[in-house]
This record gives C-alpha cells, structure tokens and sequence, in this order.
C-alpha cells in the first residue's frame, strides 16, 4: 500500500510533466540578431561610445589647441608686426627729420659764413676800408653807380652783385653821402664773397646785405633790377626806412639781444622768416638773416641775408611715401603747415587761405583749423620725442583710421613779423592703419584661414575615423557575437523540444568552450528526455496494474466496511440497550444515581449498571478489554448474569462475583473470545456500601469534604481469565451516609491527556469532584466533566469515558 | 527481532523482552504481532523469560489481556520460569502486575 501510494503521488507529476513545459515554450525570449538587446548592439554600443568619446575628446583637444595656436600666433605677428611697423616709421621720421635739420642748418652755415667774413671786415674797420677803395676801384668788382631820377634812387649797372641807395640817403645831386659812399666801399666785399656762396652750397634764392639803420643800402647778387621791382612791387618804400619797411622789429630786437643777451631766444643769431610768397620770384620762400655788428659790439651793423624756396624742405617732406598714401609734413609751431603733398593736405583737412603780411606775403594752412575735429584738436609734442598717435577721421560715411607720428626740428629764431621769437618745426608722417597695418590684416587672415582650414580637415579626419571605427567594431562584432548568437538559438531551439541542435563555433575562446558544453549538454539531454520516456511509459503500465489492484481492493474494503458498519450497528444498540434509563435511576429513593458514558469510537468496552431490588441497590462498573460487536457481547453476558443473580436474590457479593467469572470464563472459552474485563460491585443497603472485585479506585468525598480513595485491587480479579476466582475475592464495607458522595470511573478518566502528554490523573479528579460535592449528582457529573474536557482540550480522546456518581439524598 | 513504531518499540534480547513507550492498540488483534514474538521466545524453550516493562509507559487493557494470556501460557510450562520488572514511576504497573503474579505464583514480579 504505501509503495502504491508513493507511486500514485508520483504519477500526477509525472504525467502533468507533459504539459507543464508547454507554457512557457509558448513564450520563449527571442531576442532578434540585432535588437537593441541583443548582445551585439550592447557590444556595438560600449565600443562605438569609447571609441567616439576617445576621439571626440582628442579632436576637440587639438582643435582647441589649434585655434589657441592660432590665437598666439595672431597675437604673436601682430606684435612683432606692429613694433617693426612703428619701429620702422619712428626711425624713418627720425632720419626725415635729421635731414631736415642737417639741410637748414646748411642754410644757417652758409648766411653764416658771409656774414662772418663781413663782420670780420667790421671788426677791422682798417682793412675793411682798404679792400672797400681797393675793390671799389676795380673794374670788375667795383660799383658803377648810376642815378635814377626816376625813381630817385641810386643803383649800380649790372655785374656780380645788385648795390641799391634808396633816395633818402642820397645828396640833392643825388650822389650818396659821405657816410653812405664809405658804406658802399666797406660793403663791396660783398662783391667778392657772396656770389661764389652762391654757386656752391645749397640751392639758394639770392644772397643780400643791409647796412645799418642810418645807411641801409641793400647789396643782393645775383644782379637784378632790384630798386626798379621793389618801385613796383613795394610803392612807398623810398619813402620809409628800409628796416622799418621790410623787417619791422627786427632790427631792434637784435639791440636788444646786445642789451640783454638772454632775450635772444635760440642760442644762435641766425633769425628766419615765415615762408612768404617772393615778391621778385613769385616763389614761397624762408629767409635767414645773420645779424652783424659794430667792433664794439655796441650795436648792429646790418645783416647778412639768404633766401631760400621751400622747395628742398617741401620735397624732402612731400617725398615721404608710406605704403601707399603715406605722407609727410612740416608744421610751425603755430599749427601752420608749411610742407605737405597737396593729397596729404587733403587728408589732413587742411583748408588754405592767403593772408598779407609786411610787406611779404605768408601762406597759412593751419591743423587747429582742420575741417577733421580729431586734427584739429591734436597736440605737437611739447619735447624732442618721437610721438605716435591714432587718429580717426570721417570722410562721407567712411571712416578712416590714421597713424601719426609726431618730432620736432631744431629749434629756431623766427622773426613773426612784429619781433623775434624762438620757433620749433613739427615734422609729421601719416599713414593709413589700414594701409600699414595690411599685412599684418593678411597675416591674421592667413592664420586664420589656416586655422579653419586645420579644423575643417580635423573634423573632417574624425568623422571619417569614426565611420571606419563604427564599421570595423560592426564588422567585428558580428564575428564575436556569432557564437553568442548561434548559442541562443541553440538555447531557444533546445526550449523548443529540438534535442538534436547542436551549435558549431569555430573560434577558441571562452564562447566556444560554452559551445561544447552546451552540446554535450544537449547530447545529455537528448539522451535522458528519450530515456525519460522510455521510463515513464513502463512506469505508467505498473501504475496501471497498481490501480486495477487498488480498485479491487477499495471494493472489498468497502464491502468490509458495509461488514463492520454493521456490526458497528449491532454493538451500539446493544451498549445502549444494556445501559440503565434514566427514568430507572430516578426511581431509587435513598441515592441519587447519574451515569455518564462517552465511548472513544462507536462503540466502548466501559459497562456500567444499576441493579436495584427493593432496598438493595448493586452498582457494577467494568471494562471489557478491545471494542466492537465481541466486547459489546461479553457486556450484554456480564449484564444479564448479574441481572440473574441479583434478581435470584444472591446477597454474598463474592458468591455473587464468583458465580458470575465462572459463567462468564466458560462462555468465553466457548467463543474462544480473548477477552475478558475488570468489574467491581458496590452494594447499598442501610447507609453502608460494600466494594468487592477489581477496578479502579473507588472515591468516597464525606459530606465534610474528606476524600477517602479505596484501592480494589485486593478485593477481586479480572474476570473471564480464570475459571476460579474465589481466591482472590473479597469485600470491603464502607459508611455512606447524607450527604456522601461516590464516585466510580473508568481509566478512560483518568488517563485522559492533554496536548502535553500530562494525565488528568486521580488528583485532578478529587479536586474536581471535592469541588462539586454540595451540589446534585448530576451537576457534581457535569463540572467534573467540564473540567476532564477543560483539561483535554482539543487533545485526541483514546479511550471510553465513564462516571458514575453516587449520593446520598 | 524488533516491533517499532512511532508510540512503541518491542525487542528481544535474549529470552529478555523489552517494551518500550505507549502501546495502546485497539485490540486482540493488533496486538497478534507482539504475541507472536513473544511465543516465539516461549517456543524457544528458555530456562527463563524476563519481560522488561520499566520503560513502558502506558499499556491498554488489551495490552494488560496479552501479559495475562502469556503468564497463562508460561504457567502451562513449570520447567520456564518467568521475571517481570517493573517500574514504580509508572502508576499502572504497581496495580496490574501485581494480578500476574496471582494468575502464576511463581512469577517473579520486581518493581523497582
């Protein structure tokens, strides 16, 4: 039976096995070759990433590094271009302006020069008287003069030099005074000097002489038609002192040079003019005047003189070429321009407007008067430093940027007009920053063309490496995924019931061990599944044997069952037609008499009974060993033998019990029974019972609560397994009076347990019992029940329960 | 030769049988197994048999019918002589062993 039934639990699961798998078959993970899951695209993912962020992060490091490089460069050539520019125009202007001053100063040596060598003469007024007679007359070198009556003047005829006597230093016969003609002769050197300075040397205008303020007779050479020009050009000046005429203020700002020689504003007697327009010429000219004087140094004896055009300094000036509109200029230090290309006028802004001056005609062209504010407002350096300034003008809606580079002259005397004052000329160049700055712009383009161009190949350079990357990790993954992906479809195949796939991986990594391993675990599996079947096909047949067995078996249980039931039946209703009724126990009149039976199956081995026959009343109680239908039988004997005895009126409790164990042992050797049962008597007559046979202890609770618990072992035997008793039979008298109460149970009560194997035991019955003593027999049978179930619990119930409880009304 | 259950354990050492735990078996029947082992002692023909209860700690009344029955048998035969031991912890042996020795005076009954 329990093979069978370890068989049955076993086929459930095994034939249900069959279908189990099925489920999730129908849902197998299949992971496509290329799903954003699968292991390829995760491997495509993680490289693809590195690789990107390896070579984004190097792309973006050089292209930073480049366009840093670029930007130092820039930076770099700007300034090396920029110094080298400014570098190059500041020693440029310096060597323009050491030019300009290297060729005034050729002027100033020259005018110099002659008026030395009259001063010498001066100084030495003996020679100077001899070479004046000498030379005066000479053919060559002396003076014819002639009067004009015309113009009232004297004037010599043409030869090396000009000598004019203006009217008012001639007699009425209009020959010069004694004063003057000595003049004349100590000049005449002038004849000898003056005209080889002139042919040599710098490009000169004329060379001229004046005599002193009471005899200024004026000497030029070349020869020109002097006085006749002067008549025409200057009407007036016959009339007037020629000094105060021509050189108002000059004259006696030298006087006072002698009176205070620090008056004199440039260390040096040269004195220049503004450039005027030559009257003679018609030419802008600048003119030098050396002062001479007396041999004591008293006064000023006339002037040494040269004139010049600008032309040399304007071409010096206008010839500056910067890039491409560069130019440059010479300003006074009044703002006045006097040298610049007429374009550099007009960048500048420069308006010209022609002014009279005494006697000469000056040209003002002024930079305060600039039409450009950023001109006009600017400042000449105040100190021989190169200045370099940016300057912006706005011509139109265009505007232009200029660099400027500023130095002074020399310093220099400069009669104004009015007096003398001490003059620095500015020398300027200017040039377009656009211009000069235009390599420098083409520099930065290049670089930054290159750098764009760098970037754009950079850039370029990555994303082909990235697609070359991507392809190759593509195409390599697809090689180191193939054995993962035959693999899971190897699986799924497998999954699927498909026991022959096997997976074929050429590599020999790791993958490919996992390959075999998986096919011999396949091949394993193959190879038990079929086995499998094999098994559970033989199995199913002894099953099926095991079954057919189990159903005749279950038959015949059934129809044993239908036996027992019954017989089951037939013992129950003999139990409950032995037991006494109520209604009989109610009838006796001196004790109160409740019996409580509760068998542990259908049918117990406990027999209790209630014999009474007028004031006799005998009270057996008794356990047949096992259950069922046979013990039911001894009980309904042992019932009907006492019945007999009683009613035949055997009062010997042990003739009674002896009598009854002999019928009772003989019946039973008939039936060849095994059994036999315990059994005790009490008698009651006359407020006394007697015990006789064997049981359980008997509990006598006094009405004062006193327990006596009477042991009947010695009064009797077991009865049915000796035919003779008699000897071990005996009887024991006991007082039971008012209010006494009797007790007897089966071990059923006693022996009841609890979930912890604990008995109820004979104390808790005497407790129980003491505690219910006043009461009734019924509620004494009642709480002494309540309590053995209290104490059983839900604990199984083994054996039949009985009480009998006894008290005396 | 053993009988071994859950509740209780029947063995033979010897001509000594022990008994061993809670044997409360419905009836004759169920008890037939434990006879027969313990005839098949008697069978043997001992000198003696020694039935060790001490460690039993709960018989039925069927059980009680079964030693009553042996001793009957043991008393057929005077020349086997037959030991009981007891225990005095155990409440029911005091009492029902006691009736043994009544059944065979010669029973040797020990509770110790």
């Amino acid at each position: 039976m329990a093979d069978l039934g370890r068989i049955w639990t076993k086929t459930p699961m095994t034939s249900s096995k069959q279908t189990i798998p099925a489920e999730p078959v129908s849902d197998p993970i299949a992971i496509g070759s290329f799903s954003r899951h699968s292991f390829r695209a995760k491997f495509l993912l993680v490289v693809g990433a590195a690789v990107a962020f390896d070579l984004l992060l190097g792309g973006g490091i050089s292209i930073w590094n480049v366009q840093r490089l670029s930007k130092d460069a820039t930076e770099q050539v700007s300034q090396g271009l920029t110094e080298a520019t400014e570098g190059y125009l500041e020693t440029y202007i310096e060597t323009t302006a050491l030019r300009a001053n290297l060729m005034l100063d050729r002027v100033y040596s020259e005018v110099e020069v002659l008026g030395n060598s009259l001063q010498v003469l001066i100084d030495n007024p003996d020679a100077e008287s001899k070479i004046g007679s000498t030379l005066e007359n000479h053919p060559r070198l002396g003076d014819r003069l002639q009067y004009n009556p015309e113009g009232n003047w004297t004037q010599n005829l043409p030869g090396r030099s000009v000598v004019s006597v203006w009217g008012y230093l001639l007699d009425e016969d209009g020959q010069p005074t004694p004063d003057v003609q000595k003049q004349i002769e100590d000049s005449s050197a002038f004849n000898v000097i003056a005209p080889e300075l002139m042919s040599s040397g710098a490009a000169k205008l004329q060379m001229y002489y004046v005599g002193p303020k009471d005899r200024p007779i004026m000497r030029t050479t070349p020869y020109t038609e002097q006085a006749q020009t002067f008549d025409k050009l200057y009407p007036g000046h016959n009339e007037s002192n020629f000094w105060d005429f021509f050189f108002p203020g000059v004259y006696e700002g030298w006087q006072q040079w002698l009176v205070d020689p620090a008056s004199r504003p440039v260390d040096r007697d040269v004195v220049a003019t503004a450039p005027y327009v030559d009257a003679i010429t018609g030419a802008l000219i600048v003119s030098f005047f050396q002062p001479l004087w007396t041999q004591d140094r008293s006064d000023v004896a006339g002037m040494a003189a040269v004139d010049i055009t600008l032309n040399q300094l304007n071409n010096l000036v206008e010839n500056v070429r910067i890039a491409d509109t560069g130019f440059g200029f010479l300003a006074g230090s009044n703002g006045n321009v006097i040298a610049a290309s007429q374009a550099g006028g007009a960048i500048l802004g420069l308006v010209s407007m022609d002014s009279e001056g005494q006697g000469v005609t000056g040209i003002n062209r002024f930079l305060n008067q600039s039409r450009h504010p950023a001109v006009a407002s600017m400042e000449l350096p105040t100190d021989n430093r190169t200045v370099i300034d940016h300057f912006t003008v706005t011509e139109g809606d265009i505007e232009k940027s200029y660099l400027i580079l500023l130095k002074r002259l020399e310093p220099t005397n400069l009669w104004d007009g009015e007096k003398i004052v001490s003059e620095t000329l500015t020398l300027g160049f200017v040039v377009s920053s656009q211009e000069i700055y235009e390599s420098l712009t083409a520099v930065q383009q290049q670089i930054s063309e290159a750098t764009t161009r760098i970037v754009y190949w950079q850039i370029t350079a990555l994303l082909i490496s990235l697609i070359i990357v991507f392809i190759a990790v593509y195409a390599i993954s697809g090689r180191i995924t193939a054995g993962l992906s035959s693999l899971a479809g190897a699986a799924r195949s497998l999954q699927n019931k498909d026991y022959s796939v096997r997976v074929s991986i050429p590599s020999r990594d790791e993958v490919a061990a996992v390959g075999l391993a998986f096919n011999r675990m396949a091949e394993e599996i193959s190879f038990h599944t079929e086995n499998l079947e094999n098994l559970v096909e033989e199995r199913t047949k002894k099953l099926e044997s095991a079954n057919y067995e189990i159903v005749e078996l279950n038959r015949k249980l059934q129809t044993e069952n239908l036996r027992m039931g019954a017989e089951l039946n037939v013992a129950k209703r003999i139990q409950e037609m032995v037991l006494p009724r109520r209604g009989e126990l109610e009838q006796i009149s001196q004790i109160e008499i409740v019996g409580y039976m509760e068998p542990a199956d259908e049918v117990g081995g406990d027999y209790y009974d209630v014999l009474a026959d007028g004031n006799r009343i005998k009270i057996g109680i008794g356990d047949v060993t096992g259950h069922g239908l046979e013990s039911g039988v001894l009980m309904l004997m042992v019932q009907s033998v006492a019945r007999a005895l009683q009613e035949k009126g055997d009062t010997d409790p042990i003739a009674f019990l002896n009598v009854l164990n002999r019928t009772i042992f003989k019946n039973i050797e008939r039936t060849k029974s095994d059994k036999h049962l315990t059994l005790a008597f009490v008698d009651y007559a006359d407020d006394k019972v007697t015990l006789s046979g064997q049981h359980e202890d008997v509990l006598i609770i006094r009405g004062n609560g006193e327990i006596e618990q009477i042991d009947t072992m010695d009064l009797g035997f077991p009865v049915g397994l000796e035919s003779d008793i008699a000897d071990f039979v005996s009887t024991r008298d006991l007082a039971f009076e008012r209010d006494d109460v009797l007790i007897l149970h089966t071990d059923g009560v006693t022996e009841a347990e609890n979930d912890a194997g604990d008995y109820f035991g004979l104390e808790r019955l005497c407790e129980s019992a003491q505690k219910y003593r006043g009461e009734t027999a019924k509620q004494i049978t009642e709480g002494i029940i309540s309590d053995l179930r209290s104490h059983i619990g839900a604990h199984k119930v083994y054996d039949d329960i009985t009480l009998v409880v006894l008290k005396h009304r | 030769m053993e009988i071994s259950t859950k509740e209780y354990r029947v063995w033979i050492e010897g001509t000594k049988i022990h008994y061993e735990g809670t044997m409360r078996l419905s009836g004759t029947d169920a008890y037939a197994p434990i006879l027969s082992l313990m005839n098949d002692v008697l069978q043997s023909k001992p000198d003696e048999i020694t039935l060790d209860l001490t460690e039993l700690e709960f018989l039925n009344s069927s059980g009680i019918n079964l030693l009553a029955k042996f001793t009957i048998e043991v008393r057929k035969q005077p020349d086997i002589s037959i030991r009981v031991n007891g225990s005095k912890a155990v409440p029911w042996q005091s009492k029902s062993l006691k009736n043994l020795q009544r059944l065979h005076p010669a029973l040797e009954l020990t509770i110790s």
